[in-house]
């Protein structure tokens, strides 16, 4: 079944692209219709699956590549299916009233499904190129979709950084992939998670793939110092940021390090470098979102630094860990997508999202406010929510990390966290008060002049509650749902017991703590956002920008120096390189391996048509005007036809004819168009050097000529045409050739025409369209 | 104005050159010819006429027609070589059919379809860039 929801999902894109749903009002319900229907089937394969069960489907794409669609659905593919299937129903609906009459709402759901497809397929793959292939699926729509509004240069900018860093992290990722499927000699990802640990982590090649695959997962999951991706990324429409860039694109990576933790957890360089990036990542989320005044900003950092929570979850083997990650992931999309759509709500009903201009929209808008608050509570991670549950299991980790004797890195750990919290505290209340709940704003208020329909509003609330509901309901789902996955995580048998209330534990204490911290911080809030201020800021996006730069530079200077120039010089270049190789290959024994039959005599015409040749060669070389050069280049084609007259070459003679009278043509008329004034004469140097190349050109014509007529190097492959032609049903071989035998490569070559003759359409037409100041000294043809 | 004697000759010399494709289009497979030469015969008769009656002619006539055409030329082409894989299972393989007219048998194989597809974009391709090219340079463009 799960090939068909693929394709469903990605067919109902353009299927609804085709309706135009802007023109109805409600379209939104109708394009959740397809994802609602993947949730609900994955909603019933909880039973089973959450059991252990593992639903596999194999698509034979080409057997002689061994190149299959394998799928898999176990308790991860279904954690990860059901957050991505869920919250794209929600997002559908959410996007119908988002972009109301806009046109582009079509292209939107086009965008939005096929990045849905891409992201299912991800978690399902049971192969690593299956993998890379959605993975990129998921990266190229992610860049149609942040550049959605085409006139915003930040869009593009945006849009642009986006692709390329994740982009450059999944070539590496590619590469890792690679080194993986030889050391375990299967690209499966089951079959090399069935592999013992130790096959892999004590390979040679080891240390090389994880970094490799680790780019690719870090720059997915915006990790520091890739993490300046993410909030660039926010210049995509609310609809996709709240999908894409917060809820499910993103956790991409972290997917990748839960699928792989089984095989890789165990080495010290996978500890280390989660642990370390993800740490990192997470203070610097924290820290820097607090500088921000934008909705969308503070949200996109706060991301950044949950992300870095799950990924430094992922660092360790241990069944508290993998419970907080697994925990993690689903609270946080529960919360922060509602928290996007707040904001593409509140900018769609006042105009702005600068939090210093809103005031009061808990009263105005009282069904939003209801959905931010649940949302951002969760988000602080006060009792009694899934945020609170998720942050009790994560410090809960560190506190087991000491007691289990590691008692420095846990109380790193343990600092970090706690400071992180408070962070997410000070924000989560910096946001509701500022924006819901206080009764007027710093700089001049904006006002609800577009009141949102309760429709809109609705799959915001539905995923809030969601999310409330799960707490209490804990004990029905927390084997099949986070018990299944977890297990997957860890490679091994995970019943996590999950409760609201453990006691007055000391976790509970220190979570308290936190919460204080974060009260203390937002009382402060002015003072701290001024010192932050100061602070220096790493800028990823300065020192990506630069090497970008950097690299447009070099690419630049390389077109000046080899095309920039004259067309004199562009054609020397390959001409000598090829006369160079061959000089080079052939500097030994050229001499030797020359056989030249002197006792034959020429023929009259094999004198005379060379001759002719020359004498027409000279005079394009001495021509005054570009009309008389190019009716000698002509005659130099009338001789090499001749040439295949004489030596029964019926075909080429024809096409050689025909070439040259068709380019004569074109080039008058080209010419035309030029004045005649633009025909200089070369300055003497110059025509030196021309005349050096073209012997030199000429001698390796010659000489290439001369050796091939000498020796048939390799055994002809005439003989096999002329043999088999008339099988083929044909009497003149290069016919038979070009269409049959060759066939394959004709095609590639019309194909080549038919875009070089558009490429070539689209040229002239814009030389036409671009007005050209009138030059006074050329004269119009006479027959215009 | 068109030149008077380019116009005669046109009248004379048009129709041969068409049926001089015709004919290297359909005996190319064993004679000299083929869709490739068939295509710049075509593009040298409608060279004859922008020569003749000026290129807004040959635009208003043929003008609309070409990119389509170029475009079937290439799925023409593309789909021939899938009548292999429908018989034999292999890709590009030829495939040919046999007619009894007339007392003879008249072949017909998806190379030549291959080769149709072969001449459509030749013929286009060449024709597209004479026309092109020969547009006067006025219409407040590059002069």
């Amino acid at each position: 079944m799960l090939t068909p929801f693929l394709l469903l999902l990605l067919l109902s894109g353009p299927a609804l692209w085709l309706l135009r749903p802007h023109r109805w009002g409600h379209a939104g319900w109708l394009a959740a219709l397809s994802p609602a229907l993947v949730t609900g089937w994955l909603l019933t394969q909880l039973g089973a699956v959450g059991n252990g069960q593992v639903l596999t489907e194999q698509r034979v794409w080409s057997d002689a590549f061994g190149l299959a669609l394998d799928l898999r659905l176990d308790g991860l593919g279904l954690f990860f299916g059901l957050i991505v299937a869920g919250i794209g129903t929600a997002i559908a609906v959410y996007a119908g009233y988002y972009f109301e009459k806009n046109s582009r709402l079509g292209y939107f759901y086009a965008l939005l499904f096929t990045f849905m497809t891409s992201m299912l397929g991800l978690v399902w793959a049971d192969n690593l190129l299956a993998l890379f292939v959605f993975w990129e699926g998921t990266s190229i729509t992610s860049y149609l979709l942040i550049s959605f509004k085409l006139t915003d240069k930040n869009a593009l900018e945006g849009a642009r950084r986006a692709f390329v860093v994740t982009g450059m992290g999944a070539l590496a990722m590619l590469g890792g992939f690679v080194l993986l499927g030889q050391m375990a000699g299967t690209y499966s990802i089951s079959g090399l998670l069935a592999l013992p640990a130790a096959t892999l982590t004590q390979h040679a090649l080891f240390t090389p793939m994880l970094v490799l695959v680790l780019l690719g997962a870090f720059t997915k999951s915006a990790q520091f110092p890739f993490h300046f991706w993410l909030p660039g990324a926010m210049a995509a429409p609310t609809p996709a940021s709240a999908y894409l860039h917060s809820a499910t694109m993103v956790k991409a990576g972290v997917y990748l390090l839960a699928r792989l933790h089984p095989a890789f957890a165990e080495s010290p360089l996978w500890f280390w470098a989660l642990f370390v990036v993800g740490g990192l990542t997470m203070l610097v989320g924290a820290v820097i979102a607090l500088r921000h005044y934008d909705l969308k900003a503070i949200l996109a950092y706060a991301t950044v630094s949950q992300l870095g929570v799950l990924v430094m979850l992922l660092a360790f083997n241990t069944k508290v860990a993998v419970t907080a990650a697994v925990v993690g992931i689903l609270a946080h999309a529960l919360y922060k997508g509602p928290l996007f759509m707040v904001a593409g709500i509140v900018d769609h009903a006042t105009g702005t999202r600068d939090i210093r201009k809103l005031a009061g929209l808990a009263r105005s808008l009282p069904l939003v406010g209801a959905a931010a608050i649940l949302a951002g509570v969760s988000m602080a991670g006060i009792i009694p929510t899934f945020g609170f549950v998720a942050k009790e299991l994560l410090l809960e980790n560190f506190f087991a990390l000491i007691e289990a004797g590691q008692s420095q890195l846990g109380w790193i750990g343990l600092v970090a966290v706690v400071l992180t919290g408070a962070l997410f505290v000070a924000y989560s209340l910096i946001l509701l008060w500022e924006a819901f709940l206080r009764r007027s704003s710093p700089l001049k208020q904006a006002t609800v002049h577009h009141a949102p329909s309760t429709l809109f509003v609705l799959p915001v609330l539905a995923l809030t509650i969601v999310g409330a509901l799960i707490p209490f309901f804990f004990s029905a789902i927390e084997g099949a749902l986070f018990g299944s996955a977890g297990s997957a995580i860890l490679g091994a048998t995970l019943e996590p017991h999950l409760a609201l209330w453990h006691g007055w534990t000391p976790i509970f204490l220190t979570s308290l703590l936190a919460i204080a911290l974060g009260a203390l911080v937002f009382t402060q809030r002015e003072g701290i956002r001024k010192l932050f201020a100061k602070a220096p800021e790493f800028k990823g996006q300065t020192v990506f920008d630069s090497a970008v730069d950097a690299l447009y530079g070099v690419a630049r200077w390389s077109t000046r120096t080899v095309q920039g120039s004259s067309f004199p010089t562009q054609i020397s270049i390959p001409l000598l390189a090829a006369a160079g190789f061959a000089a080079f290959a052939l500097r030994h024994n050229f001499i030797a391996d020359l056989r030249v039959d002197w006792s034959a005599v020429p023929t009259f015409y094999e004198v005379v048509l060379p001759l002719l040749a020359v004498v027409a060669a000279l005079a394009i070389a001495r021509a005054q005007s570009r009309l008389s050069a190019i009716i000698s280049l002509g005659l130099v084609g009338s001789v090499v036809m001749l040439i295949y007259v004489f030596f029964s070459a019926p075909d080429l003679a024809l096409t050689q004819f025909l070439v040259e009278v068709l380019t004569l043509v074109l080039l008058v008329f080209v010419f035309y168009r030029i004045p005649n004034h633009a025909y200089p004469k070369p300055p003497k140097h110059r025509s030196l050097k021309y005349l050096l190349i073209s012997l030199v050109v000429g001698a390796w014509g010659f000489s290439m000529a001369l050796l091939a007529a000498g020796e048939p190097l390799a055994q002809s492959i005439s003989e096999y045409f002329s043999l088999n032609a008339t099988a083929a049903h044909g009497g003149n071989i290069v016919n038979v050739i070009l269409v049959d035998f060759r066939g394959f490569d004709t095609l590639g070559e019309i194909s080549v025409m038919v875009v070089a003759a558009l490429g070539g359409y689209a040229l002239l037409r814009a030389s036409r369209l671009r007005p050209v100041k009138p030059d006074k000294k050329y004269k119009e043809p006479p027959h215009a | 104005m068109p030149e008077l004697y380019l116009a005669l000759l046109d009248r004379i010399l048009t129709p041969v050159l068409l049926l001089l494709a015709v004919i290297f289009l359909l005996a190319g497979h064993n004679a000299p010819g083929g869709g490739f030469i068939a295509g710049l015969v075509v593009a040298s008769a409608f060279l004859m006429q922008i020569l003749a009656r000026g290129d807004a002619f040959v635009r208003r006539l043929i003008g609309p027609y070409l990119q389509p055409l170029m475009g079937a030329g290439l799925l023409i082409a593309a789909a021939s070589s899938l009548a292999g894989i429908g018989r034999y299972g292999q890709f590009f393989e030829g495939v040919w059919w046999q007619l009894q007219l007339g007392g003879r048998a008249w072949e017909f194989g998806s190379p030549a379809l291959f080769d149709i597809g072969v001449f459509l974009v030749v013929s286009t391709f060449v024709t597209s860039y004479l026309l092109e090219l020969s547009r006067p340079a006025k219409e407040g463009g590059r002069k």
